[in-house]
């Protein structure tokens, strides 16, 4: 396996919260232009594998390298570069509440490139109108549904088009017809722009449609790790119970 | 609904009714009745007459148990229906007690003293941390676009400033006035009832202005920082901040930190002038001072060392309140329940460091008035 086309890369992985460890030994990779899907049950640590991958939480032991850079050793500003090539798509949106939609689509490009208001209106008006947003432009987070305020952090994470999109159960709790419908956006930006995508998600109709590659959780250890063709065929019970019952 | 009844067939009690929420008291009431008239070691209970049973039933049955165990009586079920036999199974809730840690042991004395130490220091690194994070981009902040919110220092100026004018002037008023009249009072006995101007105008600006400003803002605008941030922590809108490469100190506090430090000493100089004008109120009404020999007399009871005292106090009033909101807010884990308890917290810490801060900057100052001399 050439190791450069991993966008996203993570060896014995060991972290947890005070003295309760939830990460066992972990490793992983995300192959590029590829969606990566983490899954499994609830409290498997999937949400704090994903929050390790932007360094909301420091491990207690391992590596996790993003395109090729080891970012346990970055410094703040080294590791502000890296994130800004990626894009973050929390659980429940964490749109800025004081700011319209708008406004938060617009923080990424206002902070991190110089183009001027107009332009950056323009961008933040495609973005909306990708997520079919354009119409709540000028809302509030509270004014939205739980499935306007997903979309909305979707257009903001992918507002400076990164390579890296990284999202927490995109679909959770959404309709059937609006989680297709974000299930076909992130297929196009795996296709359009290149994007290579990791997801936290344990909605097995989601994962069917768009999965590329799994990562399979299990109590904190990786049961699983490698394209989702041969996860189903893999032979390991805890995967196929998720796949049959899901 | 019919009351279920506990009663003796031959040698074995026998349940009738239903085994629910409802019947729950009654049962353990008459249950311990029959248990206290019972001598043998074994006792055998006829279910098969329960005509329904739920989750309480199932611990009732165990709470039955259990408590004639305490007497020495072993109860046995016999003839127990499929449905309650099926509810004992699923509601017994054995299978998750067996890893449910016992209760905690209680700490040794100095095992306390070891965790309040370490969560002493715990608060202080993180507060120092706090302190020179936000000391460092507010002064970054002055040359570097790049994680600020535009608008954002006018927006908070606003917020902090103009909104709480009303407030802390008509509570300055008050104070003036009330200040004025209790002197007033004392000052007349001895013919010196124009010094009233002096003791006001002294007393506003070194002490009163500052102080009662800093309450009024740290009751308004701290609380509202720390409901603020802690609801963005609980959100994840501060994790969201950090994914986009923005210090959410950088971004979210510093702009409250200058509009803070520009408007407490405008609200504090406001203070001063609307306290001094409530007691001049009185000194016309009461005394019968006129303006001018009151305006003479507050100017030249005042020096510029007065005004400078009451500025720089107002500033450190600004910080403190300021950072002691932004570590409350920062520091909640959980959900909306912690946000109210942070917010209470940053309250009261923030007038208590105020008031201590007022007594420390009160003995420099005035120790440095006496070296003076």
């Amino acid at each position: 396996m050439n190791e450069s086309r991993h966008i996203v890369e993570v060896s014995d992985l060991t972290s947890g919260y005070e003295d309760i460890r939830v990460l066992d030994n972990v490793s992983i990779h995300a192959p590029s232009n590829q969606i990566t899907i983490i899954l499994g049950s609830s409290g498997c640590g999937k949400t704090t594998l994903l929050k390790h991958l932007i360094r909301l939480l420091q491990p207690w032991s391992g590596s996790i390298r993003l395109f090729g850079q080891e970012i346990t050793e970055l410094d703040e500003p080294e590791f502000n570069t890296i994130l800004r090539k990626i894009g973050v798509m929390f659980q429940n949106g964490a749109l800025l509440g004081s700011m319209s939609v708008a406004e938060n689509v617009s923080i990424p490009l206002e902070q991190h490139t110089d183009l001027n208001d107009e332009i950056i209106r323009k961008l933040v008006e495609i973005k909306l109108d990708l997520v079919e947003l354009g119409h709540a432009i000028d809302r509030y987070p509270s004014e939205l549904s739980g499935g306007m305020r997903k979309r909305a952090a979707l257009a903001r994470a992918i507002a400076l088009d990164p390579p890296l999109l990284f999202g927490d159960e995109p679909s959770a709790g959404l309709d059937p017809v609006t989680s297709a419908g974000l299930d076909e956006l992130i297929l196009k930006m795996r296709d359009q722009l290149g994007m290579t995508v990791v997801l936290v998600s344990h909605e097995v109709a989601s994962i069917k449609r768009i999965a590329d590659h799994v990562i399979f959780l299990d109590r904190g250890k990786v049961l699983f790790c490698g394209p989702l063709k041969e996860a189903r065929s893999a032979g390991i019970q805890k995967v196929d119970d998720f796949f049959s019952k899901g | 609904m019919k009351e279920t009844q506990i009663t003796w067939t031959g040698m074995d009690l026998a349940i009738e009714g239903e085994l629910t929420i409802p019947m729950v008291s009654l049962v353990l009431k008459q249950a311990g009745q029959l248990l206290e008239l019972h001598a043998q070691p074994d006792l055998s209970v006829d279910l098969s007459r329960v005509e329904k049973i739920d989750t309480a039933g199932v611990v009732l049955l165990e709470t039955l148990k259990n408590s004639a165990a305490a007497k020495n009586i072993r109860l046995h079920w016999t003839r127990i229906p499929a449905f309650v036999d099926q509810a004992m199974t699923t509601f017994s809730g054995k299978k998750d007690s067996k890893g449910t840690p016992g209760p905690p042991r209680e700490a040794s004395v100095l095992a306390r003293m070891g965790n309040f130490a370490y969560d002493v220091g715990h608060h202080l690194h993180d507060l120092f941390y706090l302190i020179a994070d936000t000391f460092y981009y507010s002064v970054q902040n002055l040359t570097k676009r790049h994680g600020q919110r535009k608008g954002e220092f006018t927006n908070q100026l606003v917020l902090i400033g103009m909104n709480a004018f009303p407030i802390v002037g008509l509570v300055s008023f008050l104070i003036g006035l009330i200040l004025a009249l209790q002197s007033a009072a004392q000052l007349r006995q001895f013919g010196a009832a124009i010094y009233v101007a002096d003791l006001i105008a002294i007393s506003m600006t070194r002490e009163m202005g500052p102080i009662m400003t800093a309450i009024m803002l740290a009751g308004r605008s701290g609380s509202a920082i720390t409901s603020e941030i802690a609801t963005m922590v609980v959100t994840e809108e501060t994790d969201a901040l950090k994914s986009m490469a923005l210090n959410p100190v950088q971004y979210v506090l510093v702009p409250k930190f200058y509009a803070m430090t520009v408007a407490m000493p405008l609200l504090t100089i406001l203070s001063v002038i609307i306290g001094i004008l409530g007691a001049f109120v009185i000194g016309l009404t009461y005394l019968e001072i006129g303006l001018e020999p009151f305006y003479n007399q507050v100017v030249s009871a005042l020096f510029l060392k007065d005004i400078i005292t009451g500025l720089v106090k107002s500033v450190v009033f600004a910080w403190l309140i300021v950072i002691l909101g932004a570590y409350h807010g920062f520091r909640v884990r959980g959900g909306a329940a912690e946000v109210g308890k942070a917010t209470t917290a940053s309250v009261v810490s923030s007038i208590f460091a105020v008031i201590f801060a007022d007594s420390i900057l009160g003995l420099i100052f005035y120790l440095g008035q006496t070296i003076d001399i």
